[in-house]
């Protein structure tokens, strides 16, 4: 497995968990679908969950400065951020 | 002051008592049917199973803006301490911050939590509902107002020292101990990190899983 499929299983796995979106929503996620706003569970909590479990499973610090709302706008853009940080 | 504790026991001696730390905060809520599904499968095999409010937790009388670690350490020893009978400690996520000051004859931990963890999230839940609001906010400028005033996260007021405790504790050393995390293998139980979610409902094959496993911990242990 390549390091960005890593990090996009991870992220899909962690999402599933979070957001309780069993395997197969998760598997369905697209570079557009949305996140924050579109999923009903995705509410400020859930933000922070995710936040919080990304640095733990992925291995990074996430400076919450970096953070703004378009992250969390679609798949896509959630994933791009996490393999930024990923990369250091 | 004498705090609520939920207690479901088989009818004469137990094999033993499983003392329940719960994890903290909403996660406690989120885990909380599972748990009680697990102290069932647990007294359906001769043990005794408590899981005790502490002060400041659901129906204590104390405020939640009153107390910190520390005081949650001393009061779940308490608790142990009026019970008779070999006690193992079964603390899940947050609990193993505050199992350590109670005797007990084993001790038995699912998917332990650092308190810097459970506090970044509890601030990140605030920024992101700050931010909703049209209020600036960070991680810093909040732990700097945490200094000299309780802080409101995510539905909890948070005293100085809970926030100050939290950022530092680390769940301590332990024997005999056996830890175990969400997943497959040997040092793992199969089931679904509902602490996590906004909706968790329960998982009772988890529950059966976390009662099965902390009986066979029992019996290595040469408790029951």
């Amino acid at each position: 497995m390549t390091e960005a499929h890593k990090v996009d299983a991870t992220l899909r796995a962690l999402l599933a968990d979070v957001l309780g979106l069993g395997d197969e929503r998760a598997a369905a996620l697209t570079e557009d679908s949305g996140l924050f706003g579109e999923l009903p569970e995705f509410d400020s909590m859930a933000v922070a969950t995710v936040l919080t479990e990304m640095e733990d499973r992925l291995g990074i610090l996430i400076d919450d400065d970096d953070v703004d709302g378009e992250i969390f706008e679609t798949y896509g853009n959630l994933l791009r951020f996490a393999e930024r940080k990923v990369q250091g | 002051m004498d705090e609520h504790r939920l207690r479901i026991a088989p009818d004469g001696t137990p094999r033993a008592t499983i003392l329940f730390a719960a994890p903290l905060f909403e996660e406690a809520n989120r885990s909380r049917r599972t748990i009680v599904r697990a102290m069932r499968a647990l007294a359906a095999q001769g043990f005794a199973a408590v899981l005790p409010d502490l002060p400041g937790q659901n129906e204590s009388p104390v405020a939640l803006a009153d107390v910190d670690l520390n005081r949650w350490q001393s009061a779940f020893a308490e608790v142990a301490s009026e019970i008779e009978g070999p006690i193992i400690i079964a603390a899940l996520r947050g609990g193993a911050l505050i199992d350590h000051q109670a005797a007990a004859a084993a001790w038995w931990r699912l998917a332990p939590v650092g308190g810097g963890s459970l506090l970044r999230t509890l601030l990140r839940a605030r920024v992101s509902a700050d931010r909703e609001a049209g209020v600036t906010s960070s991680l810093d400028s909040l732990q700097e107002q945490a200094k000299s005033e309780p802080l409101l996260l995510a539905g909890n007021r948070l005293s100085p020292a809970m926030v100050v405790s939290l950022a530092t504790s680390e769940p301590q050393a332990v024997t005999p101990l056996r830890t175990v995390a969400l997943g497959s293998g040997d040092e793992a139980i199969a089931g679904t990190p509902l602490w996590l979610r906004a909706e968790p409902g329960e998982d009772a094959a988890m529950a059966d899983a976390i009662a099965a496993d902390i009986a066979a911990w029992s019996r290595t242990c040469g408790i029951s």
